[in-house]
Protein backbone atom coordinates (compact mmCIF):
# COMPACT_ATOMS: atom_id res chain seq x y z
CA UNK A 1 0.00 0.00 0.00
CA UNK A 2 1.24 3.50 -0.93
CA UNK A 3 1.44 6.09 1.72
CA UNK A 4 -1.23 8.39 1.24
CA UNK A 5 -0.33 12.06 1.71
CA UNK A 6 -3.01 14.27 -0.37
CA UNK A 7 -3.47 17.22 1.07
CA UNK A 8 -3.88 20.82 0.42
CA UNK A 9 -1.61 23.50 1.48
CA UNK A 10 -3.51 26.69 0.22
CA UNK A 11 -6.30 28.34 2.23
CA UNK A 12 -10.04 28.07 1.10
CA UNK A 13 -10.81 31.83 -1.00
CA UNK A 14 -14.48 31.10 -2.05
CA UNK A 15 -17.10 33.36 -1.13
CA UNK A 16 -18.71 30.07 0.07
CA UNK A 17 -15.85 29.38 2.40
CA UNK A 18 -14.63 32.48 4.06
CA UNK A 19 -15.31 35.45 5.04
CA UNK A 20 -12.27 37.41 3.34
CA UNK A 21 -13.16 36.41 -0.05
CA UNK A 22 -13.60 39.62 -1.11
CA UNK A 23 -9.68 39.80 -0.45
CA UNK A 24 -8.81 37.02 -2.81
CA UNK A 25 -11.51 38.20 -5.24
CA UNK A 26 -9.33 41.52 -5.58
CA UNK A 27 -6.19 39.49 -4.96
CA UNK A 28 -6.97 37.89 -8.46
CA UNK A 29 -7.77 41.08 -10.08
CA UNK A 30 -4.40 42.88 -9.18
CA UNK A 31 -5.49 44.76 -6.33
CA UNK A 32 -3.93 44.32 -2.32
CA UNK A 33 -6.85 44.89 -0.13
CA UNK A 34 -7.54 44.70 3.58
CA UNK A 35 -9.69 45.39 5.97
CA UNK A 36 -10.67 48.96 7.89
CA UNK A 37 -12.62 48.93 10.86
CA UNK A 38 -15.76 51.12 10.23
CA UNK A 39 -15.79 51.08 14.09
CA UNK A 40 -12.36 52.78 15.13
CA UNK A 41 -10.99 53.37 11.40
CA UNK A 42 -8.12 50.89 12.07
CA UNK A 43 -6.72 49.35 8.87
CA UNK A 44 -5.46 45.84 9.95
CA UNK A 45 -3.07 43.11 8.24
CA UNK A 46 -3.29 40.48 7.34
CA UNK A 47 -7.53 41.33 6.86
CA UNK A 48 -9.03 40.30 10.27
CA UNK A 49 -12.97 39.24 11.40
CA UNK A 50 -13.51 41.74 13.90
CA UNK A 51 -11.36 44.63 15.04
CA UNK A 52 -9.17 43.42 18.57
CA UNK A 53 -9.46 47.33 19.48
CA UNK A 54 -13.09 48.25 19.13
CA UNK A 55 -14.74 44.80 18.83
CA UNK A 56 -16.53 45.58 15.77
CA UNK A 57 -17.11 43.44 13.18
CA UNK A 58 -18.36 46.13 10.47
CA UNK A 59 -15.80 46.71 8.10
CA UNK A 60 -14.86 48.37 4.56
CA UNK A 61 -12.24 46.89 2.08
CA UNK A 62 -9.29 50.00 1.35
CA UNK A 63 -6.75 49.53 -0.80
CA UNK A 64 -2.66 49.14 -0.60
CA UNK A 65 -0.01 49.96 -2.62
CA UNK A 66 0.91 47.80 -5.03
CA UNK A 67 4.74 48.49 -4.20
CA UNK A 68 6.54 48.04 -1.26
CA UNK A 69 10.16 47.17 0.08
CA UNK A 70 11.78 44.23 0.94
CA UNK A 71 12.45 44.78 4.95
CA UNK A 72 13.70 41.21 5.71
CA UNK A 73 14.88 38.26 3.43
CA UNK A 74 16.39 34.80 3.33
CA UNK A 75 16.61 32.25 1.08
CA UNK A 76 16.06 28.80 1.53
CA UNK A 77 18.06 26.62 -0.78
CA UNK A 78 17.21 22.74 0.61
CA UNK A 79 14.44 21.04 3.42
CA UNK A 80 11.15 22.79 1.73
CA UNK A 81 7.93 21.03 2.23
CA UNK A 82 6.92 18.76 -0.61
CA UNK A 83 5.59 20.58 -4.02
CA UNK A 84 7.33 23.63 -2.64
CA UNK A 85 10.54 24.36 -5.13
CA UNK A 86 13.70 25.73 -3.97
CA UNK A 87 15.66 28.34 -3.86
CA UNK A 88 12.70 30.08 -2.44
CA UNK A 89 13.20 33.35 -1.40
CA UNK A 90 11.27 34.28 1.78
CA UNK A 91 10.58 38.18 2.32
CA UNK A 92 8.62 40.36 4.93
CA UNK A 93 7.48 43.25 2.40
CA UNK A 94 6.74 47.02 3.97
CA UNK A 95 3.55 47.78 2.30
CA UNK A 96 1.98 51.15 3.53
CA UNK A 97 3.53 50.43 6.78
CA UNK A 98 2.31 47.19 7.08
CA UNK A 99 4.71 43.94 7.04
CA UNK A 100 3.53 41.84 4.91
CA UNK A 101 4.71 38.36 4.50
CA UNK A 102 5.50 36.87 1.12
CA UNK A 103 7.50 35.38 -1.25
CA UNK A 104 9.58 37.14 -4.35
CA UNK A 105 8.84 35.36 -7.65
CA UNK A 106 11.62 35.40 -10.47
CA UNK A 107 14.01 37.17 -8.51
CA UNK A 108 18.11 36.13 -8.52
CA UNK A 109 18.36 35.07 -4.82
CA UNK A 110 21.67 36.54 -4.50
CA UNK A 111 20.42 40.28 -5.70
CA UNK A 112 17.64 40.57 -3.09
CA UNK A 113 18.45 43.34 -1.00
CA UNK A 114 17.00 44.80 2.15
CA UNK A 115 15.24 48.23 0.73
CA UNK A 116 14.58 47.08 -2.64
CA UNK A 117 11.52 48.40 -4.31
CA UNK A 118 9.04 45.12 -4.86
CA UNK A 119 5.51 45.43 -6.51
CA UNK A 120 2.43 42.93 -5.92
CA UNK A 121 2.58 39.54 -8.29
CA UNK A 122 -0.22 37.60 -7.54
CA UNK A 123 0.44 34.38 -7.80
CA UNK A 124 -2.14 31.73 -9.15
CA UNK A 125 -1.96 28.03 -7.41
CA UNK A 126 -3.86 25.16 -7.83
CA UNK A 127 -8.26 25.47 -8.26
CA UNK A 128 -9.53 24.25 -5.02
CA UNK A 129 -11.59 21.37 -5.05
CA UNK A 130 -14.46 22.95 -6.27
CA UNK A 131 -12.57 24.41 -9.29
CA UNK A 132 -12.68 28.13 -7.97
CA UNK A 133 -9.51 29.50 -9.04
CA UNK A 134 -6.66 30.38 -5.69
CA UNK A 135 -4.33 33.34 -5.18
CA UNK A 136 -1.49 34.19 -3.33
CA UNK A 137 0.05 37.81 -2.54
CA UNK A 138 3.10 37.37 -3.89
CA UNK A 139 5.73 39.92 -5.20
CA UNK A 140 8.58 40.22 -7.41
CA UNK A 141 11.41 42.93 -7.63
CA UNK A 142 10.16 45.73 -9.65
CA UNK A 143 11.15 47.61 -12.32
CA UNK A 144 13.13 50.21 -12.21
CA UNK B 1 0.41 27.34 46.87
CA UNK B 2 2.22 24.27 47.58
CA UNK B 3 5.85 23.37 46.69
CA UNK B 4 6.53 21.31 43.97
CA UNK B 5 9.41 19.12 42.80
CA UNK B 6 10.93 16.82 40.43
CA UNK B 7 11.53 13.88 41.80
CA UNK B 8 12.13 11.49 38.56
CA UNK B 9 13.69 11.65 34.87
CA UNK B 10 14.12 9.64 32.28
CA UNK B 11 14.79 9.78 28.45
CA UNK B 12 14.89 7.30 25.53
CA UNK B 13 17.48 7.44 22.88
CA UNK B 14 16.87 10.41 20.17
CA UNK B 15 17.71 10.04 16.86
CA UNK B 16 16.25 8.03 13.66
CA UNK B 17 14.66 5.24 15.46
CA UNK B 18 13.46 2.32 14.50
CA UNK B 19 10.85 1.93 17.22
CA UNK B 20 7.11 2.31 17.70
CA UNK B 21 5.56 5.39 19.20
CA UNK B 22 4.60 3.06 21.96
CA UNK B 23 8.22 2.25 22.16
CA UNK B 24 9.27 5.34 22.65
CA UNK B 25 6.58 6.00 25.46
CA UNK B 26 8.18 3.05 26.84
CA UNK B 27 11.43 3.67 27.01
CA UNK B 28 10.88 7.16 28.73
CA UNK B 29 8.36 5.61 30.93
CA UNK B 30 10.64 2.86 32.19
CA UNK B 31 13.89 5.50 32.64
CA UNK B 32 11.97 7.72 34.42
CA UNK B 33 10.32 5.11 36.76
CA UNK B 34 13.86 3.54 37.33
CA UNK B 35 15.20 6.89 38.28
CA UNK B 36 12.31 6.60 41.18
CA UNK B 37 12.27 3.41 42.88
CA UNK B 38 9.98 4.49 45.43
CA UNK B 39 7.08 5.15 42.37
CA UNK B 40 5.43 2.39 41.01
CA UNK B 41 2.93 3.29 37.93
CA UNK B 42 -0.58 2.52 40.06
CA UNK B 43 0.97 5.58 42.42
CA UNK B 44 0.70 8.17 39.69
CA UNK B 45 -2.14 10.23 40.07
CA UNK B 46 -2.03 11.99 37.12
CA UNK B 47 -0.51 12.26 33.51
CA UNK B 48 0.20 15.12 30.91
CA UNK B 49 1.59 14.07 27.85
CA UNK B 50 3.21 16.75 25.24
CA UNK B 51 3.15 15.75 21.68
CA UNK B 52 2.89 17.95 18.27
CA UNK B 53 1.70 15.46 15.09
CA UNK B 54 1.20 12.11 15.83
CA UNK B 55 -2.29 12.86 14.00
CA UNK B 56 0.43 12.14 10.76
CA UNK B 57 2.78 10.76 11.91
CA UNK B 58 1.84 8.23 14.07
CA UNK B 59 -1.64 7.95 12.83
CA UNK B 60 -2.95 8.56 16.66
CA UNK B 61 -4.67 10.73 18.37
CA UNK B 62 -6.10 10.14 22.29
CA UNK B 63 -2.41 10.35 22.99
CA UNK B 64 -2.61 10.98 26.57
CA UNK B 65 -5.13 7.67 27.40
CA UNK B 66 -2.85 5.66 25.12
CA UNK B 67 0.55 6.87 26.90
CA UNK B 68 -1.05 6.16 30.24
CA UNK B 69 -2.37 2.46 29.28
CA UNK B 70 1.12 1.85 27.33
CA UNK B 71 2.89 3.06 31.52
CA UNK B 72 0.28 1.13 33.47
CA UNK B 73 -0.99 4.85 34.87
CA UNK B 74 -4.69 4.81 35.87
CA UNK B 75 -4.73 8.46 36.31
CA UNK B 76 -7.06 9.99 38.95
CA UNK B 77 -6.78 13.72 39.23
CA UNK B 78 -5.02 14.58 35.90
CA UNK B 79 -4.95 13.38 32.53
CA UNK B 80 -4.23 15.71 29.03
CA UNK B 81 -2.30 16.22 26.12
CA UNK B 82 -0.26 19.46 25.16
CA UNK B 83 0.07 20.69 22.10
CA UNK B 84 2.05 23.81 21.87
CA UNK B 85 4.17 23.11 18.78
CA UNK B 86 8.19 22.95 19.77
CA UNK B 87 7.03 24.30 23.76
CA UNK B 88 4.36 21.35 24.19
CA UNK B 89 6.67 19.38 26.76
CA UNK B 90 7.02 22.83 28.89
CA UNK B 91 3.55 23.63 28.81
CA UNK B 92 2.54 19.99 30.05
CA UNK B 93 5.53 20.51 32.88
CA UNK B 94 3.52 24.11 33.57
CA UNK B 95 -0.12 22.61 33.81
CA UNK B 96 1.63 19.67 36.34
CA UNK B 97 2.97 21.88 38.22
CA UNK B 98 -0.61 24.14 39.09
CA UNK B 99 -2.14 21.29 39.68
CA UNK B 100 0.08 20.35 42.42
CA UNK B 101 0.72 23.84 43.57
CA UNK B 102 -3.33 23.88 43.85
CA UNK B 103 -3.21 21.06 45.93
CA UNK B 104 -5.40 18.86 43.12
CA UNK B 105 -2.74 16.19 43.09
CA UNK B 106 0.25 14.95 44.56
CA UNK B 107 2.24 12.66 42.23
CA UNK B 108 1.80 13.56 38.14
CA UNK B 109 4.10 12.38 35.46
CA UNK B 110 4.54 13.98 32.08
CA UNK B 111 5.65 12.87 29.44
CA UNK B 112 6.53 14.46 25.65
CA UNK B 113 6.97 11.63 23.19
CA UNK B 114 7.21 12.30 19.24
CA UNK B 115 7.86 10.10 16.44
CA UNK B 116 8.79 12.48 13.02
CA UNK B 117 10.73 10.38 10.85
CA UNK B 118 7.55 8.01 9.74
CA UNK B 119 7.77 6.97 6.91
CA UNK B 120 10.23 9.78 6.53
CA UNK B 121 11.94 13.15 7.68
CA UNK B 122 9.98 14.57 4.83
CA UNK B 123 6.72 14.07 6.16
CA UNK B 124 7.95 16.06 9.63
CA UNK B 125 9.08 19.37 6.94
CA UNK B 126 5.61 18.93 5.83
CA UNK B 127 3.73 19.03 8.66
CA UNK B 128 6.63 21.60 10.11
CA UNK B 129 4.47 24.00 7.99
CA UNK B 130 1.05 23.35 10.58
CA UNK B 131 3.17 25.70 13.15
CA UNK B 132 2.99 29.11 10.96
CA UNK B 133 -0.27 30.33 10.13
CA UNK B 134 -1.67 28.18 6.97
CA UNK B 135 -3.62 30.64 5.19
CA UNK B 136 -1.37 33.29 5.54
CA UNK B 137 2.30 31.93 5.71
CA UNK B 138 2.33 28.25 5.49
CA UNK B 139 0.74 27.95 1.80
CA UNK B 140 3.71 30.19 0.18
CA UNK B 141 5.68 26.68 2.10
CA UNK B 142 7.28 28.73 4.65
CA UNK B 143 8.63 26.24 7.39
CA UNK B 144 10.72 26.90 10.93
CA UNK B 145 14.39 27.52 9.63
CA UNK B 146 13.14 30.47 7.60
CA UNK B 147 11.83 32.07 10.13
CA UNK B 148 14.74 31.85 12.44
CA UNK B 149 16.83 32.90 8.80
CA UNK B 150 15.18 36.17 9.33
CA UNK B 151 16.38 36.37 12.62
CA UNK B 152 20.11 35.76 11.95
CA UNK B 153 20.23 38.15 9.56
CA UNK B 154 19.13 41.27 11.26
CA UNK B 155 21.69 40.01 14.19
CA UNK B 156 24.30 39.98 12.06
CA UNK B 157 23.16 43.41 10.17
CA UNK B 158 22.95 44.93 13.38
CA UNK B 159 25.49 44.22 15.95
CA UNK B 160 28.08 42.48 13.45
CA UNK B 161 27.67 39.13 14.49
CA UNK B 162 29.43 36.46 12.17
CA UNK B 163 28.64 33.21 10.41
CA UNK B 164 31.44 31.92 12.35
CA UNK B 165 29.85 32.90 15.49
CA UNK B 166 26.64 31.31 14.91
CA UNK B 167 28.98 28.02 13.73
CA UNK B 168 30.03 28.20 17.19
CA UNK B 169 27.15 27.37 18.71
CA UNK B 170 26.57 24.16 16.55
CA UNK B 171 30.37 23.31 17.55
CA UNK B 172 29.42 23.56 21.24
CA UNK B 173 26.09 21.90 21.11
CA UNK B 174 27.78 19.13 19.28
CA UNK B 175 30.57 19.04 21.14
CA UNK B 176 28.50 18.43 24.40
CA UNK B 177 26.30 16.15 22.70
CA UNK B 178 29.57 13.80 22.86
CA UNK B 179 28.97 13.21 26.23
CA UNK B 180 25.39 12.54 26.02
CA UNK B 181 24.98 8.57 24.89
CA UNK B 182 21.04 9.61 24.05
CA UNK B 183 22.05 12.53 21.93
CA UNK B 184 21.02 11.92 18.46
CA UNK B 185 24.09 12.91 17.02
CA UNK B 186 27.79 11.46 19.61
CA UNK B 187 30.74 12.43 17.39
CA UNK B 188 31.13 16.02 17.54
CA UNK B 189 31.39 18.67 14.86
CA UNK B 190 34.95 21.10 13.83
CA UNK B 191 34.48 24.60 13.38
CA UNK B 192 35.27 23.55 9.60
CA UNK B 193 32.32 21.01 9.75
CA UNK B 194 29.83 23.63 10.47
CA UNK B 195 31.47 26.37 8.06
CA UNK B 196 31.12 23.97 5.40
CA UNK B 197 28.05 21.96 6.26
CA UNK B 198 25.44 22.69 3.19
CA UNK B 199 22.91 25.78 3.82
CA UNK B 200 19.49 25.32 4.65
CA UNK B 201 18.51 29.21 4.90
CA UNK B 202 20.48 32.10 4.53
CA UNK B 203 22.72 32.30 6.59
CA UNK B 204 21.26 28.96 8.83
CA UNK B 205 23.89 25.90 7.42
CA UNK B 206 22.99 22.43 8.22
CA UNK B 207 24.92 21.64 11.46
CA UNK B 208 23.53 25.09 12.79
CA UNK B 209 19.90 23.78 12.51
CA UNK B 210 18.28 21.03 14.77
CA UNK B 211 17.75 17.53 12.86
CA UNK B 212 14.56 15.61 12.58
CA UNK B 213 14.36 13.58 15.66
CA UNK B 214 11.96 10.68 17.11
CA UNK B 215 12.47 10.03 21.02
CA UNK B 216 10.85 10.75 24.70
CA UNK B 217 11.43 12.12 27.67
CA UNK B 218 9.61 11.80 31.08
CA UNK B 219 9.57 13.52 34.66
CA UNK B 220 7.70 12.90 37.68
CA UNK B 221 6.36 15.86 39.70
CA UNK B 222 5.01 15.64 43.22
CA UNK B 223 4.29 17.88 46.15
CA UNK B 224 6.91 19.37 48.65
CA UNK B 225 5.57 16.63 51.60
CA UNK B 226 5.34 13.50 49.07
CA UNK B 227 9.01 14.61 47.61
CA UNK B 228 10.96 14.92 50.59
CA UNK B 229 9.14 11.67 51.40
CA UNK B 230 11.11 10.00 48.08
CA UNK B 231 13.74 11.25 47.86
CA UNK B 232 16.64 13.09 49.62
CA UNK B 233 17.55 14.94 46.66
CA UNK B 234 14.08 16.93 44.97
CA UNK B 235 15.23 19.49 42.13
CA UNK B 236 12.38 21.89 43.36
CA UNK B 237 10.56 24.24 40.99
CA UNK B 238 11.58 27.96 41.99
CA UNK B 239 9.71 30.12 39.00
CA UNK B 240 8.11 29.95 35.43
CA UNK B 241 7.31 32.29 33.00
CA UNK B 242 5.61 31.85 29.71
CA UNK B 243 4.47 35.15 26.75
CA UNK B 244 3.32 35.38 23.66
CA UNK B 245 4.41 38.34 21.43
CA UNK B 246 2.41 37.00 18.63
CA UNK B 247 1.48 34.27 15.86
CA UNK B 248 2.21 35.39 12.51
CA UNK B 249 5.86 36.78 11.64
CA UNK B 250 4.14 40.77 10.53
CA UNK B 251 3.23 40.53 14.09
CA UNK B 252 6.24 40.11 16.50
CA UNK B 253 8.56 43.25 17.18
CA UNK B 254 9.94 44.74 13.74
CA UNK B 255 13.12 43.57 14.46
CA UNK B 256 13.82 40.14 15.00
CA UNK B 257 16.58 40.41 16.73
CA UNK B 258 14.67 41.32 20.00
CA UNK B 259 12.38 38.78 21.45
CA UNK B 260 10.44 40.66 24.09
CA UNK B 261 8.25 37.65 24.75
CA UNK B 262 11.46 35.22 26.16
CA UNK B 263 12.38 38.19 28.20
CA UNK B 264 9.08 38.76 29.62
CA UNK B 265 8.65 35.46 30.41
CA UNK B 266 12.07 34.90 31.97
CA UNK B 267 11.65 38.44 33.94
CA UNK B 268 8.60 36.70 35.56
CA UNK B 269 10.59 33.49 35.99
CA UNK B 270 13.28 35.41 37.52
CA UNK B 271 10.84 37.57 40.09
CA UNK B 272 9.28 34.39 40.84
CA UNK B 273 12.38 32.98 42.41
CA UNK B 274 13.87 35.62 43.38
CA UNK B 275 17.16 35.20 41.37
CA UNK B 276 18.51 37.01 38.44
CA UNK B 277 20.46 35.63 35.43
CA UNK B 278 23.85 35.84 37.07
CA UNK B 279 22.98 33.15 39.46
CA UNK B 280 22.30 30.39 36.79
CA UNK B 281 24.41 27.53 36.88
CA UNK B 282 23.11 25.95 34.07
CA UNK B 283 20.67 26.50 30.90
CA UNK B 284 18.95 24.54 28.70
CA UNK B 285 17.44 26.91 26.25
CA UNK B 286 15.99 26.29 22.88
CA UNK B 287 18.61 26.36 20.21
CA UNK B 288 16.73 25.25 17.43
CA UNK B 289 18.53 27.13 15.56
CA UNK B 290 22.34 28.40 16.37
CA UNK B 291 20.71 32.22 16.24
CA UNK B 292 17.75 31.25 18.62
CA UNK B 293 20.63 30.13 21.40
CA UNK B 294 22.65 33.74 20.67
CA UNK B 295 19.42 35.71 20.83
CA UNK B 296 18.18 33.71 24.02
CA UNK B 297 21.87 34.84 25.97
CA UNK B 298 20.39 38.33 25.23
CA UNK B 299 16.99 38.29 26.38
CA UNK B 300 17.84 35.90 29.72
CA UNK B 301 20.51 38.43 30.32
CA UNK B 302 23.19 36.28 30.13
CA UNK B 303 24.74 39.32 28.53
CA UNK B 304 24.03 42.43 26.62
CA UNK B 305 21.76 43.06 23.39
CA UNK B 306 23.79 42.64 20.45
CA UNK B 307 27.15 40.59 22.60
CA UNK B 308 26.24 37.31 22.24
CA UNK B 309 28.22 36.75 19.38
CA UNK B 310 31.80 37.63 21.28
CA UNK B 311 29.89 35.91 24.98
CA UNK B 312 30.06 32.56 22.67
CA UNK B 313 33.46 32.95 20.96
CA UNK B 314 34.94 33.88 24.31
CA UNK B 315 33.51 30.48 26.06
CA UNK B 316 31.35 32.47 28.46
CA UNK B 317 28.49 29.81 27.79
CA UNK B 318 30.93 26.56 28.14
CA UNK B 319 32.09 24.96 30.98
CA UNK B 320 34.65 27.16 33.01
CA UNK B 321 32.55 30.51 31.26
CA UNK B 322 29.79 32.20 33.27
CA UNK B 323 26.77 29.73 32.63
CA UNK B 324 26.94 26.31 30.75
CA UNK B 325 24.46 26.38 28.32
CA UNK B 326 23.15 23.08 26.63
CA UNK B 327 25.31 20.85 28.53
CA UNK B 328 23.32 17.63 27.09
CA UNK B 329 24.03 19.18 23.62
CA UNK B 330 20.99 21.39 22.78
CA UNK B 331 18.72 20.79 20.69
CA UNK B 332 21.24 21.20 17.79
CA UNK B 333 23.04 18.12 18.92
CA UNK B 334 20.56 15.88 20.59
CA UNK B 335 17.83 16.46 18.00
CA UNK B 336 14.46 17.64 18.62
CA UNK B 337 11.53 15.66 18.97
CA UNK B 338 9.29 18.25 19.07
CA UNK B 339 7.12 17.43 22.33
CA UNK B 340 9.95 15.86 23.90
CA UNK B 341 12.24 18.74 23.84
CA UNK B 342 10.66 20.62 27.17
CA UNK B 343 10.97 17.77 29.06
CA UNK B 344 13.93 16.34 28.07
CA UNK B 345 15.31 19.64 29.38
CA UNK B 346 13.71 19.04 32.77
CA UNK B 347 15.36 15.88 32.85
CA UNK B 348 19.05 17.33 32.38
CA UNK B 349 18.63 19.77 34.71
CA UNK B 350 17.39 17.21 37.15
CA UNK B 351 20.11 14.99 37.21
CA UNK B 352 22.17 18.28 36.47
CA UNK B 353 21.09 19.30 39.97
CA UNK B 354 21.96 16.16 41.79
CA UNK B 355 24.69 15.18 40.55
CA UNK B 356 23.95 12.80 38.51
CA UNK B 357 25.07 13.94 34.73
CA UNK B 358 28.47 12.22 34.74
CA UNK B 359 30.85 13.06 32.01
CA UNK B 360 28.97 16.40 31.44
CA UNK B 361 28.76 17.15 35.17
CA UNK B 362 28.24 20.81 35.51
CA UNK B 363 30.09 21.80 38.49
CA UNK B 364 28.31 21.80 42.09
CA UNK B 365 25.04 23.45 40.20
CA UNK B 366 22.53 24.72 41.85
CA UNK B 367 20.50 26.88 39.88
CA UNK B 368 19.37 25.50 36.22
CA UNK B 369 17.06 27.22 33.29
CA UNK B 370 14.65 25.73 30.90
CA UNK B 371 13.97 28.04 27.87
CA UNK B 372 11.64 26.57 25.27
CA UNK B 373 9.85 28.11 22.52
CA UNK B 374 7.19 27.90 19.94
CA UNK B 375 8.76 29.87 16.91
CA UNK B 376 10.50 33.68 17.82
CA UNK B 377 7.32 34.96 19.69
CA UNK B 378 6.30 32.60 22.08
CA UNK B 379 8.55 31.42 24.85
CA UNK B 380 8.10 29.29 28.10
CA UNK B 381 11.19 29.77 31.38
CA UNK B 382 10.92 27.34 33.85
CA UNK B 383 13.53 27.61 36.77
CA UNK B 384 14.48 24.51 39.02
CA UNK B 385 17.17 24.67 42.18
CA UNK B 386 18.35 22.67 44.38
CA UNK B 387 16.90 24.78 47.46
CA UNK B 388 13.41 24.92 47.70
Amino acid sequence: MSYFRAIDPFPLESAEQTKLHEFYRHLGEGRLVTTRCAGCGATAWPPRGFCPACVSDRFEWVDLAREGTVHAFTVQETGLPAGFEAPRVFAIVKVDGHRVFTILTGADPGAVRVGQRVALAPLRVADDPTGHPRWLPAFRVASP
Amino acid sequence: MNEVALVGAGVSKFGVRKATYRDLIWEAGKACFDSTPGVRPGDVEGLVVGSVMPERTAFQSHIASLAAEALGIRPSALSARTEHMCASGTVGIRYAYAFIAAGLADLVMVLGVEKLNQPSGDEAILNMGTGVDREWEAAFGLTAPPCFALAAQRHMAAYGTSEEQLALVGVKNHTHATKNPNAHFTRGATLDQVLCSRMISTPLRLYMCSPITDGAAAVLLASGERARALTDRPVWIRGTGQALDGFQLTSLHEDYAHWPALRRAAGAAYRMAGVGPADVDLAEVHDCFAIAELIAYEELGFCKKGEAGPFVAAGRSDYGGDVVVNPRGGLIGCGHPLGATGVAQAAEVFVQLRGEAGARQVPDAALGLTHNNSGMGEHVVMLYGREA
